[in-house]
């Protein structure tokens, strides 16, 4: 019972890493110096809040789709319990930059949606995909199968989802997303310094934050499954 | 070798049992006839390219649907244990690639031909649009298979379209986009080879993942 105090918290530093990042996001984010560009303007500061949730989203589903590898081999549900926490965070994440992605486009173009904007449409198919997974696993009841078929899924979505987004753009003519065709934005030339020292952190921060929220869930749920004697 | 046979013996079954049941094949043929035709009311007969290429596009995407749902009604049900003892799952998921493959490129062609029954013909390049069927249908086929024996295993029939719909937007943005230019009169034939490159490193892509997944699925 000694080790589960505070005192005897595991790997802790990184937690202390994350929280101050993101303080240092949250301030630097609001006051620091920016690069005076047209259109853009202020809402370049969006840049710390919404391109990070992407940065999570693609690394917790990557890291989801490993563990459902990692269930096909070994068949152990400790790796789909994993697997299925980061695929939440992630869909979450994904929800997250849609929501600061459109607030900010309602400022800087003028609308909500683009249509005719690839990288958006990508990220919408790939929350719509995930929205799938949550549905595919509520329609097994037996843990072994929802296990086994959402990993395929997982696998095969993820596959697709990264097809999107990083061939179509490149065959489409141009995105109307800072930095793509003849934008202003934080392209090579334009993240200066100014921008990545604050943008950097964020990254991490971010990204740290959504490997703890899942942490967190993940021993929830082995807690839960303990609870009901499945374990 | 003994794969090889096995696949086309299962291949031979499941078409001998369609053209036995010829209920179910009119079926879907006339679905296709029935929707290009509300969608005649719909746009009363004329139509621009882009439109065309649109309304094509998702007919042959409903029609893949409920062509592939049925594809492990049996083998996924009462005959489960019958087929996993019969046929390795590789030659059960290759046969069922190329039938619905068959199946869905023949459904296209007759809404292709509905299409031009109704609006006319406004597609210019004639074989680069016939080669976008061609592997439309492949792509349809490879996708929905896959996840049709997920669905299969469900009690969900919704959920064949819930999940093969945000992931078949890659392919039907490529599709489109090579329709499209095969409308357009001359040019972009540099734009045509990419599309098509696309089309055939997706389709291998699909067929790759199909194969090494299958096998997890074919399990009890």
């Amino acid at each position: 019972m000694e080790k589960n105090t505070f005192s005897g918290i595991k790997h802790w530093w990184w937690k202390v890493l994350c929280m101050a990042c993101l303080l240092y996001t949250v301030v630097m984010g609001i006051y620091s110096d920016i690069p005076k560009l047209n259109i853009l303007e202020q809402s370049i500061r969006n840049l710390f809040f919404h391109v990070p949730m992407w940065f999570g989203m693609i690394f917790m589903t990557l890291t989801s789709v490993i563990y459902g590898m990692l269930y096909l081999n070994k068949g152990q549900i400790k790796y789909d319990v994993i697997s299925s926490q980061l695929v939440t965070v992630g869909f979450i994440f994904g929800l997250l930059g849609l929501m600061t992605g459109s607030i900010w486009a309602r400022v800087t173009w003028g609308a909500w949606w683009s249509f005719s904007e690839v990288k958006l449409n990508a990220s919408a198919a790939g929350v719509l995909t995930y929205a799938a997974y949550f549905i595919l696993r509520s329609s097994f009841e037996d843990d072994e199968k929802k296990a086994r078929f959402s990993a395929v899924y997982n696998i095969f979505a993820f596959v697709m989802f990264f097809v999107f987004i990083m061939v179509i753009p490149r065959l489409d003519v141009g995105s109307l997303h800072p930095g793509n065709g003849g934008n202003p934005g934080f392209s090579a030339y334009d993240l200066d310094n100014r921008l990545r020292i604050v943008f950097y952190p964020a990254v991490i921060g971010w990204t740290l934050m959504g490997g703890w929220i899942t942490q967190l869930m993940i021993r929830s749920k082995f807690l839960e499954r303990k609870k009901i004697g499945l374990e | 070798m003994n794969q090889w046979k096995d696949t086309f013996r299962m291949l031979e079954k499941d078409v001998r049992l369609e053209l036995r049941q010829k209920t179910s094949i009119a079926g879907i043929t006339l679905y296709v006839v029935s929707t290009a035709f509300v969608v005649m009311f719909a746009f009363k007969g004329n139509m621009d390219v882009r439109s065309w290429v649109a309304v094509f596009w998702i007919i042959a995407l409903f029609s893949a649907t409920s062509a592939a749902t049925r594809s492990f009604t049996k083998e996924a049900t009462t005959q489960f244990y019958y087929m996993k003892f019969l046929v390795s799952p590789l030659s059960l998921i290759l046969s069922k690639i190329i039938y619905n493959t068959l199946l869905i490129t023949l459904l296209n062609l007759v809404g292709w031909l509905v299409m031009t029954l109704f609006f006319g013909s406004l597609i210019y390049n004639l074989n680069i649009f016939f080669l976008a069927v061609v592997l439309g249908s492949l792509g349809l086929a490879n996708i929905f298979t896959l996840l049709s024996s997920i669905s299969a295993r469900t009690q969900n029939p919704v959920l064949l379209s819930i999940m093969g719909f945000p992931i078949i937007i890659p392919l039907i943005s490529l599709l489109i986009k090579l329709s499209f230019l095969s409308g357009v009169t001359v040019g972009f034939e540099k734009d045509k080879y990419i599309v098509i490159g696309g089309l055939l490193v997706l389709n291998l892509i699909i067929v790759i993942l199909s194969v090494v997944l299958f096998p997890y699925l074919w399990r009890d």
